[in-house]
C-alpha cells in the first residue's frame, strides 16, 4: 500500500503537434501531399482574387468624377465608384422628391423603434406588439409614403397607429427599468392599484380613449403631399414589396397549410391545387399574368396600378411557399399534442390557436426568416415588369446619359448590399435555430 | 367552433342523447365544404365573366386558333426550323419550350456536378479549401439570380473581343470561337454509314450492362471482383471506335470560319445562352452544395469509422460507403432544386434570351394579344414540367423506402 502516491501527478504539457499554430497547420494544411497542394492552389486563387480585386475596386478605382469619361482619363483599368456614389439616393429612394425622403426615413425608423421590444428580454405582451406591428404600422408608414388626404377610416387607422406606438414604447421602457407593464405603471401613478378589477379596467379605457382623442384632434391638421407611386424606387421600393409579401405571406400561409391538411376533401383540394399551382410556375410568369389578365379580371372602369398588381401578385406567390413551410412546422409537431389538445377538450380552433400553432410557429422562425430572403432576392424580378426597385435604378445608371455603359460597378455594389442584408439574415436564423432547437432537446 | 366538438363529445358522454341538426359534426362539415365551394364557385364565376366581358368590350380575340397563325417576327436562337411570316404561332411556343428545356437540362447537369464537388469540398479535412468552399456558397446564395445573370450577361459576354478578335478556346486548332457574338464551334455531319457507328455504340451500352451483372453475381458467389469500370470504359471505345474507323470514318466537322463580319458554318450559341447557363450553373451549384452537405452529414460517423477500419482508404470510404447512404437524404432536395433551375430558366427575359416565357408569353403576346391563352399555355407548360419532375421523385422516393428496413 506504500506504492500508492500521495501528490498529483503534474499534467503534461499538450504534444506540440495539438497546441502550437505549426501542428495547427499540420494538421488542417498539410495532412498529406493532396492537402498541400490543395492548399498551395487555394492560396494562389485567394491571391489572385484578392489582389485583382483589390488594384481593380480599391486602388485603382475613381472615387470622384463628373461623368464616365473622367472616371477613363483618371484610371483606365479601375472601378469607377464615382457613378454609383453620385446615384446612391436613387439607388435606396428611386425617384422619392428629395425634399420628402425624411418620411422614408422616419417610416424605416418608426419600425425599427416599433419592433425594438420584441428583442428586449423583460419587455411583456411581446404577442401584442409584433401583431400591432402588422395591423397597424402599415397604414402609418403607407400614408408617410404616399401622403395626400386623409379618409376618415386612414385618420382612425394612423391614430391608433400612433397611439398603440406611444404605448408600445412606453410599455417597453417601464418594462425593461422596471420589469413591470405600462398598465400598473399608471393605475400606480394614480394610487388605483388597489381598486377593484372593473374601476381599474374603466380608467384604463378612459386614459385610452383620452389620448386617443387627443391624438385623433392633434393630427387632423397634420397631412403630407402626394407623392405618387411611379416616384416610388430603390431599395425603399424593394423593401416595401417584400415586406408586405411576408407579412401577408404568413397568415396567408396558415390559411392554406390548415386548407392542405383539412380532413374536409373540398376544402383540402381547393387548397392543394392553388399552392401546387402557383408553386410550380416562375414567379415571372405569375408577375406577367398580375400585369396582362389582372387588369381584365376587374369590373370595368375599375382599374388598379401596377405597383399593387406586382404587389398582389407576390403576396399570392409568398403566401403559397409560407404554406409548405408552415405545414413542415405543423407536421414535425407530435400527434401527441393534437390528441391532447382534444382530450382536455378544446375544438379545432382552439386545438390550432392555443396548442399546435404557438409551438410549430416557434420552430417555423428560422424558415420564415428562410422565406423572407427567399422573397427580398425574388423581389429583383419586379424590375423585369418595368418597376424601379433597386435593380431597375441599378440598371439605369447605365442608360444614364454621362454613366453610358457603367455596368459592373451598380450590380457589384448592389451584390455587396444585398449580400450584407442576406448575410446577417441567414446568419442570425441560423442562430435561432441553434437557439430554438437547445430548448427543446434539452 | 369550440361548441362543435363540445356537442361531440357530449355525444360521446350520453350516447342516447336526440340527433342535433347544428351541432353534429358531420353536418357542419358538409356545410362548411358547401360555403367554401360556394365561395370559391362565386368568385371564379365573377372572374370568368369579368374577363369575358372586358375581352368583349376590348374588341380582344379569343380561342386557339392563333396557334395556326404564321407569326412576323423571328427569333436568334432556335433548334428547330423556322422563318418569320412562314412558321406558326404554334411553331415560336414549341421554340420556346425547347430553348427552356435546352438550357435547364445543360445547367441541371452542370450544377449537379458543381454541387456534389462543392459540396464535398466544404467537408475537406483541409481547413482552407473548406473555407474556400464556403464562401463561394455564401457569396452565391446570398445575392439575387437575376443580378448574376444580368452581371454575367453585361460585365462579362457582353466585353468579350469583336469577332474579329474572336479568342480561340481550342489553343491555336481554331474550332472553338468565343466572341460578343457567343461561342461558335464545330459541328459533327454524320455520314452515310455513321448509324452503323451508332448501332456499336448501342450494341457496347448492352454489352456494359450484361457485363456488370455478371461481375456483380460472380462476385457475390466467389467474393472475385473484376475490374468492371476500365472493362466497361475499354468495351464502350473500343467497338464504336473500332466500328468508325472500319466503316472509314464517315463523319464530317463542320468548321466554324470567318467570312466577313461574322462566323459561318459550324454551331453556335448567342452570348445570352451562355450568360443565363453559367449563371443559372453557378448559383445552383451553391445551393446544391448545401444539400449535399447536409445529406453527408446527416449520415452516422460509425459508418465512416467501420468503413475506415475495414481498410478502405477515405475516397473509397466515401464513395462506397457514405455516399450511397446520403443520397437518401441528398436526392430529394436535389430533385425540387432541378425544378427550380426549369423555373429560374425563365430570367432569360432580363437578358433577352428567348426561352419560352420571353419568346411566348412576352413577344407573340405582345404581336397577338391573346393574354389569356398565352399566359395558361405558359404557365401549363411549366406545370407539366413541375409535375414530371415530382412524380420522378415519387418513384425515387418508393425504390428507396423499398430498400430501407
Amino acid at each position: 500500500m506504500s506504492m500508492v502516491k500521495a501528490e498529483k501527478t503534474a499534467a503534461r504539457s499538450a504534444p506540440l503537434i495539438e497546441s502550437s499554430f505549426i501542428g495547427w497547420l499540420h494538421k488542417n494544411l498539410f495532412s498529406s501531399w493532396i492537402n498541400a497542394i490543395l492548399t498551395l492552389v487555394s492560396l494562389y486563387i485567394i491571391y489572385v482574387v484578392v489582389k485583382s480585386l483589390w488594384i481593380w475596386g480599391v486602388a485603382d478605382a475613381v472615387w470622384v468624377a463628373e461623368n464616365r469619361r473622367e472616371c477613363f482619363d483618371i484610371s483606365k483599368d479601375g472601378a469607377c465608384w464615382a457613378g454609383v456614389i453620385l446615384w446612391l439616393d436613387n439607388i435606396f429612394y428611386g425617384r422619392y422628391p428629395r425634399g420628402e425622403l425624411w418620411r422614408v426615413n422616419l417610416g424605416g425608423l418608426l419600425l425599427i423603434l416599433w419592433m425594438a421590444p420584441l428583442w428586449l428580454p423583460r419587455v411583456k405582451d411581446k404577442i401584442f406588439i409584433g401583431l400591432s406591428t402588422i395591423f397597424l404600422y402599415p397604414f402609418l408608414a403607407g400614408y408617410l409614403f404616399a401622403g395626400g388626404d386623409k379618409g376618415i377610416f386612414m385618420q382612425l387607422m394612423i391614430t391608433g397607429g400612433i397611439v398603440c406606438l406611444m404605448g408600445n414604447t412606453l410599455h417597453s421602457l417601464i418594462g425593461v427599468f422596471s420589469g413591470g407593464g405600462l398598465p400598473e405603471f399608471l393605475l400606480g401613478l394614480l394610487g388605483k392599484k388597489d381598486a377593484s378589477d372593473g374601476n381599474q379596467r374603466n380608467t384604463l379605457l378612459a386614459i385610452l380613449a383620452v389620448t386617443f382623442v387627443a391624438v385623433y384632434a392633434l393630427q387632423m391638421s397634420w397631412t403630407v403631399e402626394v407623392v405618387p407611386w411611379t416616384k416610388w424606387g430603390g431599395m425603399f421600393l424593394t423593401l416595401v414589396i417584400s415586406g408586405i409579401g411576408i407579412t401577408t405571406a404568413l397568415p396567408g400561409g396558415i390559411i392554406l397549410a390548415l386548407g392542405r391538411r383539412s380532413k374536409l376533401p373540398v376544402i383540402r383540394v381547393l387548397s392543394t391545387s392553388f399552392i401546387e399551382l402557383f408553386r410550380s410556375v416562375p414567379l415571372i410568369t405569375v408577375l406577367f399574368m398580375a400585369t396582362t389578365m389582372f387588369p381584365l379580371f376587374m369590373p370595368e372602369g375599375f382599374v388598379l396600378n401596377k405597383l399593387v398588381q406586382v404587389i398582389i401578385a407576390v403576396c399570392l406567390f409568398s403566401a403559397c411557399y409560407m404554406a409548405e413551410t408552415v405545414r413542415a412546422g405543423l407536421q414535425a409537431i407530435p400527434r401527441g399534442q393534437y390528441e391532447g389538445a382534444h382530450s382536455i377538450g378544446l375544438g379545432y380552433w382552439g386545438m390550432m390557436g392555443l396548442v399546435v400553432m404557438p409551438q410549430a410557429l416557434k420552430h417555423m422562425i428560422p424558415n420564415i426568416v428562410g422565406s423572407f430572403i427567399g422573397l427580398l432576392k425574388d423581389t429583383t424580378l419586379v424590375s423585369i415588369i418595368g418597376l424601379f426597385d433597386i435593380l431597375g435604378m441599378l440598371r439605369s445608371i447605365s442608360q444614364d446619359v454621362p454613366w453610358r455603359g457603367l455596368h459592373k460597378e451598380p450590380l457589384i455594389f448592389g451584390a455587396m448590399l444585398f449580400f450584407i442584408i442576406c448575410f446577417i439574415m441567414s446568419k442570425y436564423s441560423r442562430h435561432l435555430e441553434v437557439k430554438l432547437s437547445a430548448g427543446a432537446n434539452r | 367552433m369550440a361548441i362543435h366538438d363540445s356537442g361531440k363529445l357530449s355525444a360521446r358522454v350520453k350516447p342516447k342523447e336526440s340527433f342535433d341538426f347544428f351541432h353534429d359534426e358531420r353536418v357542419r362539415s358538409v356545410f362548411y365544404q358547401i360555403l367554401t365551394a360556394c365561395v370559391v364557385g362565386w368568385l371564379a364565376w365573377y372572374l370568368i365573366t369579368n374577363t369575358a366581358h372586358n375581352l368583349e368590350v376590348r374588341g380582344m380575340n379569343t380561342g386557339f386558333g392563333f396557334l395556326s397563325a404564321t407569326a412576323g417576327f423571328d427569333t436568334d436562337f432556335k433548334l428547330i426550323e423556322y422563318k418569320p411570316g412562314v412558321g406558326t404561332y404554334g411553331r415560336i411556343f414549341l421554340i420556346g419550350c425547347i430553348n427552356t428545356l435546352l438550357v435547364s437540362f445543360l445547367a441541371i447537369i452542370a450544377s449537379t456536378i458543381l454541387g456534389f464537388f462543392v459540396g464535398i469540398l466544404r467537408l475537406s479535412s483541409n481547413w482552407l479549401v473548406a473555407r474556400l468552399a464556403l464562401a463561394y456558397v455564401e457569396i452565391i446564395r446570398n445575392t439575387p439570380l437575376l443580378l448574376q445573370i444580368i452581371f454575367w450577361y453585361v460585365g462579362v459576354f457582353a466585353i468579350l473581343p469583336r469577332v474579329k478578335n474572336s479568342i480561340d478556346l481550342s489553343v491555336g486548332a481554331e474550332v472553338v470561337f468565343l466572341n460578343n457574338r457567343g461561342l461558335y464551334t464545330a459541328w459533327p455531319i454524320p455520314g452515310d454509314l455513321f448509324w452503323m457507328t451508332i448501332a456499336a455504340f448501342v450494341i457496347a451500352v448492352i454489352g456494359v450492362v450484361i457485363l456488370k451483372r455478371w461481375a456483380h453475381r460472380r462476385q457475390d458467389s466467389t467474393g472475385q471482383q473484376f475490374p468492371t469500370f476500365s472493362a466497361s470504359l475499354a468495351l464502350l471505345i473500343v467497338l464504336p471506335g473500332a466500328v468508325y474507323l472500319v466503316t472509314g470514318s464517315p463523319l464530317d466537322w463542320d468548321l466554324p470560319t470567318l467570312q466577313g463580319f461574322n462566323f459561318s458554318g459550324g454551331a453556335s450559341l448567342p452570348p445570352a445562352f451562355l450568360a443565363l447557363l453559367i449563371a443559372l450553373t453557378i448559383y445552383h451549384g451553391a445551393h446544391l452544395a448545401e444539400s449535399v452537405r447536409a445529406g453527408i452529414l446527416s449520415v452516422n460517423k460509425g459508418q465512416t469509422e467501420a468503413a475506415l477500419a475495414i481498410g478502405l482508404r477515405p475516397a473509397r470510404a466515401m464513395s462506397l460507403i457514405i455516399i450511397p447512404q446520403a443520397m437518401r437524404a441528398i436526392v430529394p432536395p436535389m430533385i425540387s432544386l432541378w425544378m427550380n433551375v426549369v423555373k429560374n430558366s425563365s430570367l432569360a427575359i432580363a437578358i433577352g434570351y428567348s426561352d419560352v416565357v420571353a419568346l411566348f408569353m412576352q413577344t407573340a403576346l405582345n404581336q397577338a394579344g391573346y393574354a389569356v391563352e398565352m399566359v395558361g399555355m405558359t404557365m401549363a407548360f411549366y406545370m407539366f414540367i413541375s409535375l414530371s419532375i415530382s412524380g420522378l421523385l415519387n418513384i425515387y422516393n418508393k425504390r428507396v423506402q423499398l430498400v430501407e428496413r
